[in-house]
């Protein structure tokens, strides 16, 4: 049993990282209604920008790798938005499918080269302390990865509910064509979207990176999965129900870990996708049918 | 000198042309009403003006610039808002947001906040709702709040695109009671309807566009009432 709420704790608290690659795809899909395959990868690349902050300053700390990687993500986002988007008729509905997965394979492709495919120890903060109660305990590292992403999220809430900028945003995905009447630039509110959506997601991975303790790139692929998995399980185009999922799906994958090993965990997520494609299509919480 | 005119004007989907060349004008200070079957234009003649279509040919001049072809929020910076089809309110977003939103070109926070409070005098019943979700409205609600979001960027000429569509009698009667009285505050209105009978009530000129042309144009005597609805409903092309 202890063992049970240990991988529980554990899970939720790294599913938070998950819970912000899920927002990624999900805003995305919301204000555009495309997804954005090059996603998790650009998340991934962000972090690994993140630690060129030390090739420029050695034993430079963590937080400003974290911040680097925070940074270059948002550079991220908008090369993605401007590769990948701009220039390609949206109008086609595989178009920018495709592009978006050129993409994801080119910063593979560049992640591999650069570090010739080996690992990257990255660092993390708080990784000598521990909270103990009795046998449970919870891993400081976690929890200041649990501490960012959450307010990482706040931050997002705040720009989408408190700003014009956020009222735009809300405006273009819920009602492009009254948006536009308003006076709001639908390209400005796209690419803006793509840059917020990179912040986060260069966040995220340096807080998977910081969790793990090494960044590899076969984390990409992965990560592009478990994230669209976070995405739809929540709900298109939910952001609540994109946290909620990748809390979910971090506590639920620690503990088929913890009973059936690293190498099966994957398959239960994958069924967890299945049963909630079978029984409840639309995620936990449904899209409204905002457009008529 | 008219505040806009149309001149022209070319709209095409793909190879169709729904727009054939349109020519008509809109005197400052007048209810001006496009009245026309389905099919006919009209809606495409709207969204050509208000930028979100882009004309294949033509101008549209207002106040003597020509806009055609200019993006929306550009048209909209000019003094045009245009009130769609179907209103087309922000759902998941409250009454006040949407009225915010339509004042997102206006960087004067206090005038748009005096502003809110004009609407909120004129149309009683988005104050009592202020804080709904705008997708729970009723359907005449909703039209008022889609007038309202519309007028939040002070235009000098305001578009309106059907406002009677699938209301109730009564509510009909309430949205040509507010055209009218946006008229007598100053407000320029080109109004595009199917309700032939309560647009010629208050508009001071009216024209007919059938199957992509305008063919008629004249004060709301020039022609029989009966003949106006029958065209406006049928197109003189059923004969």
């Amino acid at each position: 049993m202890l063992d049970f709420l240990q991988a529980v704790s554990d899970g939720v608290l790294f599913g938070a990282t998950y819970a912000l690659i899920g927002i990624g795809f999900t805003l995305v899909f919301g204000v555009m209604h495309k997804i954005n395959m090059a996603y998790a990868a650009a998340s991934v690349g962000g972090a690994y920008a993140g630690l060129l902050v030390l090739q420029v300053m050695a034993g430079a700390p963590p937080w400003l790798v974290f911040l680097g990687a925070f940074l270059a993500g948002g550079v991220l986002g908008w090369m993605v938005y401007a590769l990948c988007f701009h220039f390609i008729p949206l109008s086609n509905p595989l178009a920018t499918l495709m592009s978006t997965v050129g993409m994801l394979l080119l910063i593979d492709e560049v992640i591999v080269h650069v570090t010739a495919g080996m690992p990257q120890n990255y660092p993390a903060m708080f990784d000598d302390v521990m909270l103990r109660a009795g046998e449970f305990s919870m891993r400081g590292d976690l929890l200041l990865v649990f501490a960012v992403s959450v307010l990482a999220m706040i931050g997002l809430l705040a720009l989408l509910y408190r700003t014009s900028l956020g009222l735009a945003t809300r405006a273009v995905s819920q009602q492009p064509v009254a948006a536009q009447l308003c006076g709001i630039r639908l390209v400005r509110v796209n690419a803006l979207t793509f840059v917020v959506t990179g912040l986060l997601g260069g966040l995220a991975g340096a807080m998977i990176g910081a969790s793990v303790g090494t960044l590899s790139p076969l984390l990409t692929t992965p990560l592009t999965v478990k994230g669209l998995i976070v995405t739809v399980i929540g709900g298109l185009g939910s952001i609540p129900g994109a946290i909620l999922a990748g809390l979910l799906v971090g506590g639920f994958e620690n503990v088929l870990q913890l009973y059936r090993g690293v190498t099966e965990r994957d398959l239960y997520v994958m069924l967890l996708l299945f049963a909630f494609l079978t029984f409840r299509p639309g995620g936990l919480f449904a899209a409204k049918s905002g457009r008529d | 000198m008219s505040l806009l005119a149309v001149e022209d004007v070319v709209t095409a989907y793909g190879k169709i042309e729904a727009l054939k060349g349109v020519s008509l004008e809109v005197a400052e200070g007048t209810i001006t009403c496009l009245l026309g079957p389905n099919g006919a234009g009209k809606t495409t003649l709207m969204m050509t003006i208000a930028g979100i279509l882009k004309p294949r040919r033509g101008r549209v001049l207002l106040g003597g610039t020509d806009i055609a072809g200019q993006a929306p929020h550009a048209i909209v910076a000019r003094g045009i808002a245009l009130v769609p089809e179907n209103r087309l309110v922000f759902p998941a977003m409250t009454v006040l947001e949407n009225l915010q939103a339509g004042a997102f070109q206006r960087r004067d926070k206090a005038a748009v906040a005096e502003d809110v409070e004009r609407m909120f005098t004129r149309f009683p019943r988005l104050k009592e709702r202020h804080a709904q979700q705008a997708g729970t409205l009723s359907g005449g609600e909703q039209q008022m709040l889609a007038v309202a979001r519309a007028l939040m960027s002070r235009p000098r000429l305001l578009l309106m695109d059907e406002p009677s569509l699938g209301l109730a009698p009564l509510v009909v009667e309430e949205i040509f009671r507010i055209i009218a009285e946006l008229h007598r505050d100053g407000t320029t209105i080109f109004l595009v309807e199917q309700n032939a009978h309560m647009a010629l009530k208050v508009a001071q000129h009216f024209f007919l566009i059938e199957q992509g042309k305008v063919t008629f144009s004249g004060d709301p005597g020039a022609l029989a009432e009966d003949e106006v609805i029958r065209r406006a409903y049928l197109g003189s092309a059923q004969q």
